[in-house]
């Protein structure tokens, strides 16, 4: 049974579709992340899974409920706020009483119930403050004390991490990620933090201009993306986009290769994967989506790895490895190499690229060539 | 299956707008209504008693052939330029000075402001005493030596409208001050500090960087005053009475006298209209940067 | 202190100076008897302290036809006040609220509606509106200036409370509604206990503008229920005999009071509404 099902939702702002007919299921006790650059309608799906904007079109079920037309308090959700949404007049107790108290939950009840959150959140030192006397972190615990207390079959996150500084986030991160395994709870998050999106989420929906473009677990997006708009979005450094030409090799077993070429140096790579959809681009270009942890110094040959020299342009250390930046084809071409290795501004760099992992896009369509 | 919660969902989107209902019905005969109202009564020829029939432009014909009403039109424009130009300056003025750090600016502060806070009745009684040629500052300074000093505007014909501007300044300009004020404390301190390492002089940053950033304060001053001017009419009634004679009088007395003591509802009403016409020509670029403001937020 | 700020000290003392000598003159002058003020200047000071004109102001000067002072007006303005600013404020909250927190389709146009109405000079209204209190049988009376003073301070109210309230977060409503809290339950819990100082600016701009106004009371009133201002102008100029302006003064100082003691209590809400509006954020 699912725990959230939501039919061909869309959302019209006058004659602007913001949302064009999303389809997402998730079961029971799933992490499901929304993720997209600000605008692709995230935040105004989960504003409608709430129930605090109307549906234009579609239908919204919160297990067997069709809670399509239903009010916030009906609905059996919480929500954690960006901004925390902390009841200003109120202190911490009263913050994670007040949706208890509304529902007439037994003060003995509640009292357990703020005793257990606050516990589970560390939060029992702040009970008796003012959300003013409290740090950012803490005003987060907060926000999802009053959640949890609420104990609704679905949890939605509106970007909760976004205004904290970098180290309690990743911390915080860790903290709800803890959570969700510790109870088993479903949630909702949306993010545009792709790095948020890859660690929390057990499922996610990419999404650009009101559509979702993939959904599925984190690796699967990572590893085969379904378009270059998804392949640039999940990842950081990003991956790079390498315009090439392709060309079908006859013999026993016909297979495509492309041309790479850097400095001075131009090579033929046979591709052996069995991409049975770039044989109609033989004779044409076609667009080679590497990684740039797929592009690393010599020394760690793989069955499927093409050499070539490559002149350096700029290398940025980042501790644990270097990002080298060359120029494969005349676009610039990040890679990901050991910091041990070594590397030059304005000489040649013997490099790998492992293609057992590349993908292809039309150069045209930016879709995926499979 | 959620049928009963529909009722429900309706009256939850209903419930704001019954909240604002009232007013909005209070606004749309109030102040519409009533300025539909009143421009047709201009257009009639009603006087002692409204009349709602057309008799076209009759009484702004009548209006504009009354030599009060020229006086009266005069008397807004020097008394409005004036009286704007100088709270304007004044303001700004001590806007500044009171920005160098001054010990005791709250208190300094509170003396400049205190005048708004009373009535332009209040206001007009005080300077009519303090003006008065016999025993006010024309005394005061004969007394101090001076035999021949003459200060008698309140009665002269020509300078009388020049009172009211001294005690309109007298009481607004304080507000004036506050505004700039505010204006100040907003600017940028980063600004100002890049400017001084640019090696510019205090005067040079007022003028260069700190009093151009003022625009939109003065800009809101500048509404308030005129709108202020437009409508000052108990100022006028309680210093000089709109005399000696007419000399004093500013549409919003015309308007006053000719509706409700002479009976000239008509003439009335069109002489209103043309305050309306007045304040709309100053509204609507005020209201077109408010609403440009309020897209930008989205 | 070098010369500049001498300078700087010196003009702002002297400009103070000049802001305070009306009231210290109006203060002088209502404390001499006629004599003195025939005799001396407007700064010479009073002989003794002598509150008979006071008294009179009071309680016996002529405002018109009848020389009763100014004590029964004074509470015809109290009686008008109060009620208009109570009521004026709680719509102007509530409008503030929907306007903000629940916008509906044409909510913007509604409030532009509603600012126009801060900005028309009363003039246009004021010959319509003496027909419909006529017609509504409130003509020269107490509840019939109540009346005016609610319907166009509605206007001003709802423009306070609208732009503060826009700075409240909308995810703070949203995180009551998930809560379970409706209209009124988050107005009531969430809203209003965070608009005390808005409720004071509030107060503080209908109270004066109420207490002040001459206009309305002049047209719409007559005889028992003038406000204050209307009996002082009455006062000031009704001329039976000699001119005694120490009782025209002690009048004006009497129905200045209520306001200038608000703003000395509350000087800094007095200034936020002067400046509501005006000045962004």
């Amino acid at each position: 049974m699912h725990a959230l099902k939501i039919q061909n939702i869309e959302k019209i702002y006058g004659k602007v579709k913001v949302l064009k007919g999303i389809d997402l299921e998730i079961q029971p006790g799933q992490f499901l992340i929304l993720v997209g650059p600000s605008g692709c309608g995230k935040s105004t799906l989960l504003n409608m899974i709430a129930g605090l904007e109307p549906v234009s079109n579609g239908n919204i079920f919160i297990g067997d409920r069709d809670v399509t037309h239903l009010d916030p308090k009906d609905r059996d959700i919480a929500m954690v706020f960006q901004s925390y949404a902390l009841y200003p007049n109120m202190t911490v107790r009263q913050n994670i009483e007040f949706g208890l108290t509304i529902r007439k939950t037994e003060k003995s009840e509640q009292k357990k119930i703020v005793e257990k959150v606050s516990k589970l959140l560390q939060i029992e030192s702040l009970l008796d403050r003012k959300p003013k006397q409290l740090s950012g972190g803490q005003r987060q615990r907060v926000a999802m004390g009053r959640a949890l207390a609420r104990d609704p079959s679905i949890f939605l996150f509106d970007e909760p991490l976004s205004n904290l500084d970098a180290k309690l986030r990743v911390e915080m991160r860790g903290e709800i990620k803890e959570l969700h395994q510790r109870e088993g709870t479903t949630i909702v998050y949306v993010t545009h933090d792709q790095i948020e999106a890859m660690t929390l989420g057990d499922v996610i929906a990419v999404m650009k201009d009101g559509e979702i473009q993939q959904f599925g677990p984190p690796q699967e997006i990572y590893d085969n993306p379904r378009n270059q708009f998804i392949a640039s979005f999940m990842g950081s450094p990003s991956m790079n986009f390498i315009p090439c030409q392709a060309e079908k090799v006859d013999g026993d077993m016909p297979t495509m290769q492309i041309t790479l070429e850097s400095g001075n140096e131009k090579v033929k790579v046979p591709i052996k994967q069995n991409i049975k959809g770039l044989e109609a681009y033989a004779g044409k270009s076609v667009i080679l989506g590497i990684r740039p942890e797929q592009i690393t110094q010599q020394g760690e040959e793989k069955p499927d790895s093409a050499m070539l020299n490559c002149d350096v342009e700029l290398i940025e250390p980042t501790g644990p490895d270097t990002l080298v930046t060359v120029r494969i084809n005349g676009v610039k071409t990040v890679c990901r190499i050991h910091p041990t290795a070594e590397s030059k501004v304005d000489k040649l760099m013997p490099l790998l690229l492992d293609m057992s992992k590349v993908v292809f896009f039309d150069p045209d369509t930016q879709e995926r060539v499979y | 299956m959620n049928k009963s919660s529909t009722p429900r969902q309706s009256l939850g989107e209903l419930l704001p707008k019954l909240v604002v209902a009232p007013t909005f019905v209070v606004a749309v005969i109030f102040i519409y209504g009533f300025m539909l109202m009143n421009a047709w009564l201009s257009f009639s020829s009603s006087r002692m008693l409204p009349k709602y029939n057309w008799a076209g432009f009759l009484q702004y014909e009548k209006l504009f052939a009354n030599d009060r009403w020229w006086v009266a039109a005069e008397n807004l424009f020097i008394f409005g330029v004036l009286f704007i130009v100088i709270c304007l300056v004044l303001g700004l003025f001590m806007a500044i000075f009171l920005d160098q750090k001054i010990r005791a600016e709250g208190a300094i502060r509170t003396i400049y402001l205190y005048p708004m806070a009373l009535s332009f009745i209040v206001t007009g009684t005080a300077w009519k005493w303090i003006l008065n040629p016999e025993l006010g500052i024309q005394r005061l300074v004969r007394e101090m030596g001076f035999e021949s000093f003459t200060f008698d505007w309140l009665v002269n014909t020509d300078m009388a409208i020049y009172t009211v501007v001294i005690a309109g300044v007298w009481q607004s300009s304080g507000f004036v001050m506050a505004l700039c004020l505010a204006g100040l404390r907003g600017v940028d301190d980063n600004i100002i500090k890049a400017a001084k390492v640019d090696g510019a002089s205090m005067p040079l940053i007022y003028r260069k960087i700190i009093i151009p950033g003022l625009r939109p304060v003065f800009f809101s001053a500048f509404i308030i005053l005129t709108h202020i001017a437009i409508k000052s009419f108990d100022l006028i009634i309680a210093l000089t009475g709109g005399g000696p004679g007419f000399a004093t009088d500013v549409p919003a007395t015309f308007m006053y006298t000719f509706s409700f003591t002479r009976g000239q509802i008509g003439l009335g009403s069109a002489a209103s209209m043309m305050m309306l016409m007045a304040v709309i020509t100053i509204i609507v670029p005020y209201l077109y940067s408010e609403l440009r403001e309020k897209n930008n937020e989205h | 202190m070098n010369i500049k700020r001498v300078l700087i000290y010196s003009i702002l003392s002297f400009a103070a100076l000049i802001y305070l000598l009306p009231l210290v003159v109006m203060v002088i002058t209502s404390l001499k008897d006629l004599d003195e003020i025939r005799s001396g200047t407007l700064l010479s000071m009073p002989q003794a302290l002598n509150f008979d004109s006071w008294d009179k102001a009071w309680g016996s000067a002529c405002t018109g036809v009848t020389c009763e002072g100014l004590k029964g007006y004074f509470w015809n303005s109290v009686l008008i006040v109060v009620p208009a600013v109570i009521i004026s404020t709680v719509i102007g909250a509530l409008n503030g609220y929907v306007l903000t927190k629940w916008k509906f389709r044409g909510s913007t146009l509604f409030f532009g509606m509603l600012l126009i109405g801060t900005m028309i000079p009363f003039q246009v209204v004021l010959l319509p509106m003496a027909r419909m209190l006529g017609f509504l049988g409130l003509a020269g009376t107490t509840s019939g200036l109540i009346m005016v003073h609610i319907i166009y301070g509605l206007a001003f109210t709802t423009l306070f409370f609208r732009n503060y309230y826009i700075s409240i977060p909308s995810e703070l409503v949203n995180a009551a509604r998930i809560d379970g809290a409706g209209f009124w339950m988050i107005f009531h819990r969430i809203i209003l206990p965070l608009s005390i100082p808005i409720i004071v600016v509030s107060v503080i701009w209908q109270f004066t503008q109420i207490w002040n106004d001459f206009l309305f009371g002049v047209v719409y009133s007559s005889g028992d229920s003038q406000p204050i201002t209307v009996a002082l102008n009455n006062l000031v100029n009704t001329s039976t005999g000699v001119k005694e302006y120490n009782v025209d003064m002690a009048a004006a100082i009497i129905a200045a009071l209520p306001t200038l003691f608000v703003y000395i209590v509350a000087g800094k809400y007095f200034v936020k509404g002067l400046t509501a509006g005006a000045v962004k954020g």
